[in-house]
């Protein structure tokens, strides 16, 4: 318990109390919310150097949500061979940014771009307050996809 | 100012307010809502006249002149604008409206962005930024406006027309 406590500073996912977070509303999470808290899929980081990585970050602290969705690309295929996330915000961020992950790995980059926040906010059951998250987690993968393009563009400009 | 008292003489006769009870109370509802930015001086003229009718009501009951009452409509627009300020002021300037069935809408102030961030039941999440050449609240996006979207999602869940502005 005390590790995961501490594991789960470390990586950065702590509940904050915030607007919208605290409206006052006595509702529990969904059970799918609870379970990518405790069992967090693709925590981690790729090396946001690495010309195969593409990197979102969205959000800001002062906001209550930061989303970092890192993607891993094959080259050849274009097609999404692994992803990481840190999330720092509520539980539903958490775990939208979670599915997001899960969501994009093995698709192609032009599939991943249609995945919708009302797809994600209904996986969840998310409640109305909580919709922002899942448009966040949108925001991160268009941005990480949007980042290894630019890389890209770089590396076979020079 | 000029738009209170020419209100406040609309209102039923058979309430007999004194002109120098009208012009003392106007001052000093008026100026405890100095603080407010957003709104058009028109609707915090109205949220104000509106508090003072019922604080004069309270006095007894007072034989109602249906010739002089408020119209039906006008009615209608100033307590929906009553009301979703005093909501307001409720919740912590988070605004909340359950129309059962049909969802929920949420509304709150983002300050660090300087948004206004609205979630509804018909068109999901959204964030509106002051447009000051516009003069409303604009969602970058789809270039919606706070107002006008309200209106029109409301109206084809409700199934009436509604004025927000």
């Amino acid at each position: 318990m005390m590790i995961r406590q501490a594991a789960k500073k470390a990586l950065g996912i702590t509940s904050r109390q915030s607007t919208p977070c605290s409206v006052g509303i006595f509702r529990s999470y969904h059970e799918n919310v609870i379970d990518h808290y405790d069992n967090p899929r693709n925590v981690g980081s790729f090396d946001k150097n690495d010309p195969t990585v593409g990197t979102g970050l969205v959000g800001a602290p002062a906001c209550g949500d930061v989303m970092k969705l890192q993607i891993k690309v094959d080259e050849k295929t274009g097609q999404i061979i692994d992803a990481r996330f840190k999330t720092f915000g509520c539980g539903s961020a958490i775990a939208s940014s979670s599915v997001a992950t899960e969501w994009v790995k093995g698709k192609a980059m032009e599939e991943v771009l249609t995945i919708k926040n009302t797809e994600i906010a209904k996986h969840l059951s998310l409640p109305p307050v909580k919709l922002h998250c899942s448009m966040l987690a949108e925001d991160a993968i268009k941005a990480a996809v949007k980042d290894y393009k630019e890389k890209r563009v770089k590396t076979n400009g020079a | 100012m000029a738009t209170a008292t020419r209100f406040l003489r609309r209102l039923p006769r058979s309430l007999k307010l004194p002109p120098t009870l009208l012009r003392s109370n106007v001052t000093r509802v008026l100026s405890s809502f100095a603080h407010k930015t957003n709104e058009p001086f028109e609707s915090r003229i109205r949220h104000d006249s509106s508090i003072i009718i019922r604080s004069f009501s309270s006095q007894g009951p007072a034989p109602i002149d249906y010739s002089s009452i408020l119209q039906e409509d006008e009615f209608h627009r100033l307590a929906n604008v009553t009301i979703n300020n005093l909501l307001e002021k409720i919740e912590n300037e988070v605004l909340t409206l359950k129309l059962g069935s049909l969802g929920t809408y949420v509304m709150n102030k983002q300050t660090p962005n300087r948004q206004i961030w609205m979630s509804s039941p018909v068109s999901g999440p959204s964030r509106f930024d002051w447009d000051r050449d516009a003069n409303a609240w604009i969602y970058r996006r789809t270039e919606a406006k706070l107002h006008e979207l309200l209106e029109e999602e409301l109206e084809n869940l409700c199934g009436e027309p509604i004025q927000l502005s």
